[in-house]
């Protein structure tokens, strides 16, 4: 029996999606915990094991052969800090053992990572073509796009939804489904484990590939599970009911 | 105890000029003045209870000014502080500024020279340049705040000038010893008290219970013994002339909206009767309303000129318009909701009046000591009850505050907290050794049951055990030399940190409220989530129309229709549990009154008597008691009654008649709906309020039988397990996190809004628990849940009365609740309660969610066809 959810005949492994042969997997933001301390926030460095093991638990089932990091692989915009240095290139050097091929493609706050990855020979990527599938970070809009692509998948917006109820509330990351001019689109949820990311449901949508978030429809995941909640307009129209 | 000196006696004791000085302003002295003079020349400490304007403060500054005088006479004024005052406000700072320029001008008028007193207000607000005059001239008085104090402490050069302090002033006490504000300030003066070697406390209060406890709180221990302290309780009680007032004749039969119109219609003849009255109403949103609604009832008499609201939601320039208003005696009426309780300068009030039940006696007597400011004038006071409830528990109240029986307040003890963010200070100071500063924490009376095991675990977290050695110097504040017994401060940065993010009080999340470009007040972030577009609100007893909302400012225009948003949320006082014991106890006298036979006249009478109420509120209260007696049972302190009933639906009601006030009852409700929800395997519905609360289901569920499992030992186990996944525990964790200084406010020049600290709170609320469920800071926050928020140690004291059968458990099936739970229930629910893992929650909430997605569908294809 076949318990997988798919978006467009792509999987949904945890907070990974798996196409063919690849994973993929955005928005790592390595050295957020520096920048987190910068700000006053004093919590100490803690997401890169926990991205080793939850990478390890999608690995054991997805069995894959090659991996893509679509974007914001580190946080600072600015500058690279020692965490980044580190973590980064300790990172790569993790993926090399166990995955073929690595493609790197640049996020928005990757202004610096080409410099770490000179180190381990890869270059940063504007996109990549998967068969019909189009991998690009999200921020910005790539200008031409090959003929036989049917889907784009993105990151960038780190969905997330906020479920309440009376005084809890539990926020989940989330797939997006949806399309943008025509293109069958996909967002993937962050994968950094520091923040679950900003509710779709409730904050604005960033990526200009997301013109009206009301049509997509969400995917919930937790762990193992996927949640299927429908699209997000029916979502807030019972939330509006229920006050939640 | 107490002795009262002759006017002469006292006179000797002060220097001639002062003495001079004060005969020329006064024939005599106070009760409280002739009493505190003598102690306070003596060097003695002291704690003196007397309402607000008493010439409190005049007494304490007497003797200290006399001193001055004397030392400056000799020669010997020095320039060093010799006297701090600290109070809780900086507008009181302020007043007191200004009170002290008469006596300081007067004896050097009288001197015929300048004696050369000089004092200063430091707060947050003082300029640099300001700043540098104070430490090449220090004030001989300092008039400062908790806070500043703290910063003040670590400050190397004016710290010198704080060397020889004989004086500390602490005004309002009671306002401080309640919260961790006190908490902080009471390890302040022990620092103090380490850099001077000692002086003398001075605490001024208003009414409250029990004095002892305020007097060790200031004064602390030493060496685990009480320091000595005198207490002058000034009776203050002879002076109030206090009512409870019934807008109808017969509450029980009189609709709501009758009710509000005569409500009304008794503010409108008491103001008229009066030249200015300051009302009170128990919320913010409460007085907008209030405020609104007189100017609509009364068009003619009040206007936004003379009727003003004040609370704290308004600008700070918004609410100092209103003082100076009142000041000047320009308003009628103002309302106001705590804000106005402290006893800052608002000029003539010659009427308090309080809307519904002020919760506790002590805030009964605050609020009403606002009026009749001249000595010897009574202070008058009129409750007015909205509901039956209102009417018993009011009546209870006046019969407290005239028999003198004030509620006991609450000091936080143990914060954690606090202590790490004094600690830090103690280490900027210098080298410390470890045991010394264990000992001298423990002075401070809510610390003096400290643990060796929380202070080093409060050490080991400034250390920065929690993240690995190599990363350490980022988090690690301080360094524990465990094997030399020694810790002092990391990093360059610290006295800056730690001045810049000193404190107790917690950012609540508030929204901006700008109109025009102007920013006219603010609302609760809750209060703002809840604003659609178009929604109508009051805001300072103006109407407004929300437009939008971006980050934390919302942005409104003036609007003329009806608010369409009526209220803020969860601010209500909670009822205090002396009180809620009372009003227990008279429903056990009510319950034996009735069982027997004596005349229905004969009861009203004796509830006259006893309650000191008029006929009419005697009645009231006489049938309400009969219409629960005839129809069901008379709970009491000696009888717990748990009522179910089938609601609408065939919804399952457990009501229980616990009246021991909100805090005792969050505790309790949360703790028996944590067992129901184990047991039935079910979501519970709870609502809780001062006179009980209730479980709800949708199908049946028990009640009773949750006191067979829970007991005075366990409650405080199954409360941790039951808010371990609430909103309230994450709140409370991140002022803890603040005040702890695990997140800075303002770090590196910053300032990080209240928002992005709840985002980033989260991030490391999930890390603590992950790292060690009993960090010192999470475990703090528990704390303060469960004692503060709640009231675990009154919850404790209810159930044990139950397991020793001083209090029974009466059930009974109602099929429409009794008249007593007719309040209670007809509230909406609050909280839902079940025991639930993270996915597992997901899992029933996704189901939910889906079900109505496909309900609503259903409807709109039926609307459709």
């Amino acid at each position: 029996m076949d318990l997988s959810t798919k978006i467009f005949d792509a999987e949904i492994i945890n907070n990974a999606l798996k196409i063919e042969d690849t994973l993929i997997i955005s928005d790592l933001h390595f050295g957020y915990e520096t920048s987190l301390n910068n700000q006053g926030l004093m919590i100490p460095q803690y997401q890169f094991d926990r991205v080793l093991s939850s990478l390890e638990n999608i690995q054991k089932k997805a069995n894959a052969n090659n991996i893509i990091l679509n974007g914001d692989i580190k946080h600072n915009f600015g500058s690279i800090s020692k965490q980044e240095w580190k973590e980064v290139l300790s990172f790569i050097d993790y993926l090399s053992d166990i995955y073929v091929d690595i493609k790197v493609i640049k996020g928005n706050h990757d202004t610096f990572t080409q410099y770490i990855l000179n180190k381990r020979d890869l270059i940063l990527e504007d996109e990549v073509i998967l068969g019909k599938y189009l991998i690009t970070h999200g921020h910005a809009i790539p200008e031409n796009i090959s003929e036989n692509v049917e889907t784009i998948v993105i990151g960038h917006e780190h969905p997330c939804i906020g479920i309440r109820n009376q005084e809890r509330v539990e926020k989940v990351k989330a797939f997006l489904k949806g399309e943008w001019n025509g293109y069958n689109l996909i967002v993937t949820p962050s994968f950094t484990p520091i923040s679950h990311g900003s509710d779709i449901l409730h904050e604005k949508t960033i990526s200009p590939f997301i013109e009206d978030v009301l049509e997509f429809e969400v995917f919930a995941v937790e762990e193992d599970e996927v949640f299927p909640f429908g699209f997000v307009k029916d979502i807030l129209n019972i939330e509006q009911y229920e006050n939640y | 105890m107490n002795i009262e000196y002759s006017d002469d006696h006292i006179h000797s004791l002060l220097h001639p000029f002062v003495s001079k000085w004060f005969k020329s302003k006064f024939e005599t002295f106070t009760d409280a003045q002739r009493q505190a003079i003598p102690h306070i020349n003596a060097g003695k400490n002291i704690l003196i209870l007397s309402p607000t304007g008493s010439g409190k403060t005049l007494t304490a500054f007497l003797a200290i000014l006399s001193g001055l005088t004397s030392l400056s006479e000799r020669n010997l004024l020095e320039e060093k502080v010799y006297c701090i005052y600290i109070s809780p406000l900086k507008a009181l700072d302020n007043d007191i500024f200004k009170n002290l320029e008469e006596p300081i001008n007067g004896i050097n008028n009288i001197a015929g020279h300048d004696v050369g007193i000089r004092q200063a207000v430091r707060t947050g607000d003082t300029t640099q340049y300001q700043r540098s005059k104070m430490l090449k001239h220090p004030p001989h008085i300092l008039i400062t705040t908790p806070e500043t104090l703290s910063i003040l402490l670590v400050a190397p050069k004016f710290r010198e000038k704080l060397k020889s302090v004989r004086y500390v002033i602490v005004d309002e006490i009671h306002s401080l010893a309640e919260n961790k504000r006190g908490t902080h300030l009471s390890l302040s003066l022990e620092r103090l008290n380490e850099l001077t070697g000692g002086f003398t406390r001075i605490g001024l209060s208003a009414t409250v219970s029990p004095p002892d406890e305020i007097a060790t709180f200031l004064s602390g221990y030493s060496w685990g013994t009480k320091r000595e302290c005198e207490i002058i309780n000034v009776n203050y009680l002879k002076q109030l002339d206090m009512q409870v007032l019934c807008p109808v004749e017969n509450i029980i039969e009189t609709d709501q909206e009758t009710l509000t119109k005569e409500l009304y219609n008794l503010l409108h003849k008491l103001i008229q009767q009066h030249k200015t009255t300051l009302i009170f109403t128990n919320t913010r949103s409460g007085a907008e309303s209030v405020s609104y609604k007189l100017t609509q009832h009364f068009p003619k008499y009040y206007n936004t000129n003379n009727v003003m609201a004040h609370h704290s939601s308004l600008s700070k320039e918004v609410r100092l318009e209103t003082e100076n208003q009142l000041k000047d005696g320009n308003l009628k009426v103002v309302v106001s909701s705590t804000s106005l309780e402290l006893g800052i300068d608002i000029g003539y009030i010659d009427l308090v009046i309080l809307i519904s039940s002020p919760k506790s006696v002590s805030r009964a007597l605050q609020r009403i000591g606002r009026s009749g400011h001249q000595l010897h004038e009574k202070s008058k006071g009129r409750m007015i009850v909205v509901n039956r409830d209102d009417l018993v528990e009011c009546s209870l109240i006046l019969k407290n505050a005239i028999e003198g029986k004030i509620d006991r307040i609450n000091i936080p003890h143990n914060c954690l907290d606090v202590l790490s963010q004094h600690i830090y200070g103690i280490a900027i100071e210098g080298r410390q050794n470890i045991k010394h500063i264990f000992h001298l924490i423990k002075q401070a009376m809510p610390y003096k049951d400290l643990t060796w095991d929380e202070y080093e675990q409060v050490l080991r977290y400034l250390a920065g055990e929690y993240s690995t050695l190599e990363q350490r110097y980022v988090y690690a504040k301080i360094w524990v030399d465990w094997d030399s017994n020694t810790f002092g401060k990391r990093g360059k940065l610290a006295r800056v940190l730690y001045s810049t993010n000193v404190g107790t009080i917690a950012d609540r999340s508030h929204a901006k409220v700008k109109c025009n470009g102007q920013i006219i007040g603010n609302i609760d972030g809750d209060f703002m989530e809840r604003l659609h577009k178009g929604d109508t609100f009051v805001l300072g007893g103006k109407v407004y129309q929300f437009k939008y909302a971006r980050g934390m400012t919302v942005t409104v225009v003036p609007s003329g229709s009806t608010p369409t948003i009526p209220s803020w949320v969860s601010e209500q006082l909670p009822l205090s549990y002396d009180i809620g014991v009372s009003i227990q106890n008279f429903r056990a006298i009510m319950d034996w009154k009735l069982s027997t036979n004596l005349s229905q006249e004969e009861i009203i009478n004796y509830i006259k008597d006893y309650l000191y109420v008029d006929e009419y509120a005697a009645s009231s209260i006489y049938y309400y008691f009969v219409e629960q007696y005839l129809y069901s049972e008379i709970p009491s302190k000696n009888k717990l009654l748990i009522e179910y009933y089938t609601g609408f639906g065939g919804r399952k009601f457990v009501v229980f008649h616990s009246l021991y006030g909100r805090r005792v009852n969050d505790a309790l409700s949360r703790a028996v709906a944590y067992i129901i929800a184990q047991r039935y395997h079910r979501d519970v519905m709870i609502s809780i309020d001062d006179n009980g609360f209730y479980l709800s289901s949708d199908s049946k569920i028990g009640g009773a039988e949750a006191f067979e499992e829970l007991t005075s030992d366990n409650i405080r186990e199954i409360l941790i397990q039951a808010i371990d996944k609430t909103e309230t525990l994450a709140s409370r964790f991140r002022d803890c996190a603040n005040r702890s200084l695990m997140i800075l406010r303002r770090y590196k020049g910053r300032e990080k809004s209240v928002g992005r600290q709840q985002v980033t709170s989260k991030i490391l609320l999930n890390f603590v628990k992950d790292v060690d469920n009993h960090f010192a800071i999470l475990d703090e926050a528990r704390r303060e849940v469960i004692e503060d928020y709640m009231d675990i140690k009154h919850a404790q004291e209810v159930l044990k009365s139950i397991e020793e059968q001083k209090t029974i458990i009466k059930t009974v099936d109602t099929t429409i609740p009794t008249p007593f739970a007719f309040n209670l229930v007809s509230r909406g629910y609050l909280d839902v309660l079940k025991y639930e893992e993270r996915a597992e929650f997901i899992r029933r909430m996704h189901k939910a969610i889906i079900n109505k997605i496909q309900e609503n569908k259903g409807n709109k294809l039926r609307k459709v066809r």
